[in-house]
């Protein structure tokens, strides 16, 4: 019998806001209980974003509040699918599968989760550092990265980090009222970011700690395929866990079809995994190699 | 009148509703029940993923691309090998819930034999035989197209083994229906029809095909005419011989089933329907046992093959163009 036995919820939720942000950002915030009492960092859901569609588009949780059966998803727009939704308006039911994939699980004895996220790969971020809040014992730190404008108003940050270039103090509000230390990188020269890439501020943190606090480092990353093959080549530098979250085109989302494989190296060799309900969060060497 | 059954007789196997998940949308029988509200005893039986005698890979991504009404898909028969399913997987099922048929592709006609041997000693209550698969270079379609040797690989399996069988047929082909006669002639008990047509989708900036193995087989809403077409035409040479069909391609509500089965088929497959609603197979149950309801028919097989042709008008002589 499947262990995972009625863990995916069909769930038809209603859209309580859609805000439109700059660069064909979108957040959709959903009253969608079942999805959100099970929901972890990582997981994703199967959105239905229109009955002329043959498939769901798979789009990661970024938050979910179990105390009012809430979740909120971020979207760019990107083709017909991602369109649609994007006009969808509030009080609209929309479909949902979730939540879907095996989560980022932090290893307990790593105190200092490095969340680096890309694009729409920050959502699960998001997600990872809102979960340690409550666990004060883990000193997170977060490194995000935009091409285009950042779907939230790039603050000044009140909190010191070591090692951060000068100027480089731009930071997300949310995380930074969770008390979570953060820091944006862009290559479009957005005031306060570092003007270069993710792996280049993940570098000046790694390098401003002692060995010991280094050892306790565990990277977690999700985001365009080049940049989480770049934090996979870091991880790999620092001998330091990491953990990735893959994308791939996905029909059924929940194991059957076997159409969002991608290549992953096991013990007994190379093995086609599925994204969907295998992943999407992989060890980072199992992707890249060790 | 009788309250309506939805249970039906498909060449000796008793199935309790109509529907049969169809192979390679459901793995091997078990992924959908993740999803909370499906159960298998709403289904007659369940094709596992098409399983080769050694273990695959399969193809490189994508595997997978949306089409207008349906999709193409390439997964190249990805498997664990039949030796696995058999000790590893079909012991897990539970064969309680549902009827599950092994589907089988081989590289050779004695292959398919070999495979089919195998699954004989297995708890599997029938073997589909795929010869339509167009997604491996060395197997599938290359048989299926051509009568003579369709009829070599039924005939092979024939031999190996007294479960049913059922072979899935090709819409990649001139004359389905000779093809099917040819089956029959060697021993098939049912067939299913039909498999994935073939097609291809372009990335215009790229300019390469979306689908790593540059084509793959076409399914879902899109491909359900010529499927319904497919089916009336193989039904007309399964009739006489008491074959059932597994009618099949794009079904995605109860009046598509129902379709199905008025023009031949006696159990109805659902594949790509799922991926948008898992929960599609209790909607289409009930909605099969409204129209029997609807039209007094307490039996499922006595709606099997009820299509009543037009006439052509007598001044104008019949013309496909
Ligand atoms: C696990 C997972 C989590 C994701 N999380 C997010 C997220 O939080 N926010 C976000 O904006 N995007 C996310 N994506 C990507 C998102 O699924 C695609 O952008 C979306 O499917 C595009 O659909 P479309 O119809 O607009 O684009 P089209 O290009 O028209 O899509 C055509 C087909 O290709 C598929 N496809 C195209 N690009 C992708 C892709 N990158 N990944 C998967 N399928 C794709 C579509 O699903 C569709 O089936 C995630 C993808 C995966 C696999
Ligand atoms: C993702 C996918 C994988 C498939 N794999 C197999 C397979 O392994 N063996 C097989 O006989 N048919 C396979 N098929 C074909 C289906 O079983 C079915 O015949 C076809 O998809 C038409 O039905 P549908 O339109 O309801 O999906 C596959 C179809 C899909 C969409
Ligand atoms: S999308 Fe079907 S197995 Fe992952």
């Amino acid at each position: 019998m499947n262990p995972d036995r009625d863990s995916i919820f069909k769930e038809e939720t209603t859209i309580l806001e859609h805000l439109h942000l700059d660069g064909d950002q979108h957040i959709l915030k959903l009253n969608s209980p079942d999805i959100a009492s099970t929901a972890l960092p990582g997981s994703f859901v199967h959105v239905e974003c229109g009955p002329q569609f043959t498939l769901r588009r798979p789009i990661s949780i970024m938050r979910a509040d179990k105390n009012s059966g809430t979740i909120e998803l971020l979207y760019k727009r990107l083709g017909r699918g991602t369109t649609a939704l994007s006009e969808r308006e509030v009080g609209e039911p929309l479909s949902l599968l979730g939540p879907i994939g095996r989560p980022f699980i932090p290893h307990p004895e790593r105190k200092r989760p490095l969340l680096i996220g890309g694009g729409v790969g920050m959502p699960p971020m998001v997600f990872i550092a809102e979960s340690l809040r409550s666990d004060s014992s883990y000193q997170p730190f977060a490194i995000l990265g935009s091409e285009v404008p950042f779907p939230f108003p790039v603050t000044p940050s009140q909190m010191v980090i070591p090692g951060m270039p000068d100027g480089v103090i731009g930071s997300m509000p949310l995380l930074e009222d969770w008390g979570i230390p953060n820091r944006l990188a862009s290559l479009q020269g957005y005031p306060g970011t570092h003007d270069g890439y993710v792996t280049d501020l993940a570098r000046h943190w790694l390098d401003a700690l002692t060995v010991e606090e280094r050892s306790q480092v565990e990277l977690f990353s999700c985001g365009p395929h080049p940049m989480l093959e770049a934090v996979a080549t870091l991880a790999r530098e620092y001998d330091l866990p990491c953990q990735v979250s893959l994308e791939e085109f996905m029909a059924c989302g929940v194991g059957g079809c076997a159409g969002c494989v991608v290549q992953i190296e096991t013990p007994q060799g190379p093995a086609m995994k599925r994204v969907c309900v295998d992943g999407p969060v992989f060890e980072a060497t199992a992707v890249f190699g060790a | 009148m009788e309250k309506p059954s939805l249970s039906v007789d498909f060449c000796g196997i008793k199935m309790e509703t109509p529907i049969v998940l169809l192979s390679g949308c459901v793995g091997f029988g078990e992924e959908y029940t993740r999803v909370n509200g499906y159960s298998n005893r709403e289904i007659g039986a369940i094709c596992l993923k098409g399983t080769t005698l050694e273990p695959r890979l399969g193809n490189t991504p994508h595997r997978i691309i949306e089409t207008p009404g349906g999709m193409i898909n390439s997964i190249g028969l990805q498997n664990p090998g039949a030796e696995h399913v058999i000790n590893n997987i079909l012991p897990n099922l539970d064969f309680s819930e549902t009827r599950y048929i092994a589907n089988i592709s081989g590289s050779s006609v004695e292959e398919y034999g070999e495979i089919a041997a195998m699954f004989d000693d297995s708890p599997v209550d029938s073997i589909e035989i795929n010869i339509s698969c167009p997604n491996v270079k060395d197997g599938g379609a290359v048989f299926g197209n051509d009568p003579e040797v369709s009829a070599r690989v039924v005939e092979a399996c024939r031999k190996a083994t007294t479960k049913p069988l059922i072979t899935k047929l090709s819409p990649n082909q001139t004359d389905i229906a000779n093809n099917a006669q040819h089956c029959i002639d060697a021993g098939t008990d049912a067939f299913a029809v039909i498999n994935t047509l073939m097609g291809m989708s372009i990335d215009i900036d790229r300019r390469r095909p979306i689908i790593g193995n540059n084509q793959g087989g076409l399914s879902g809403p899109a491909i359900k005419p010529v499927a319904l077409l497919k089916v009336h035409q193989v039904y007309q040479v399964c009739k006489d011989h008491n074959i059932p069909i597994i009618g099949q391609g794009g079904i995605s509500n109860a009046e598509d089933a129902i379709e199905f089965i008025i023009a031949g088929a006696t159990t109805i497959g659902i594949g790509t329907a799922l991926f948008s609603d898992p929960l599609i197979c209790s909607s289409i149950n009930s909605g099969i046992e409204e129209y029997m309801r609807k039209h007094q028919t307490s039996s499922l097989s006595d709606l099997t093959g009820t299509l009543e042709l037009n006439q052509a008008a007598p001044a104008t002589p019949s013309c496909e163009c």
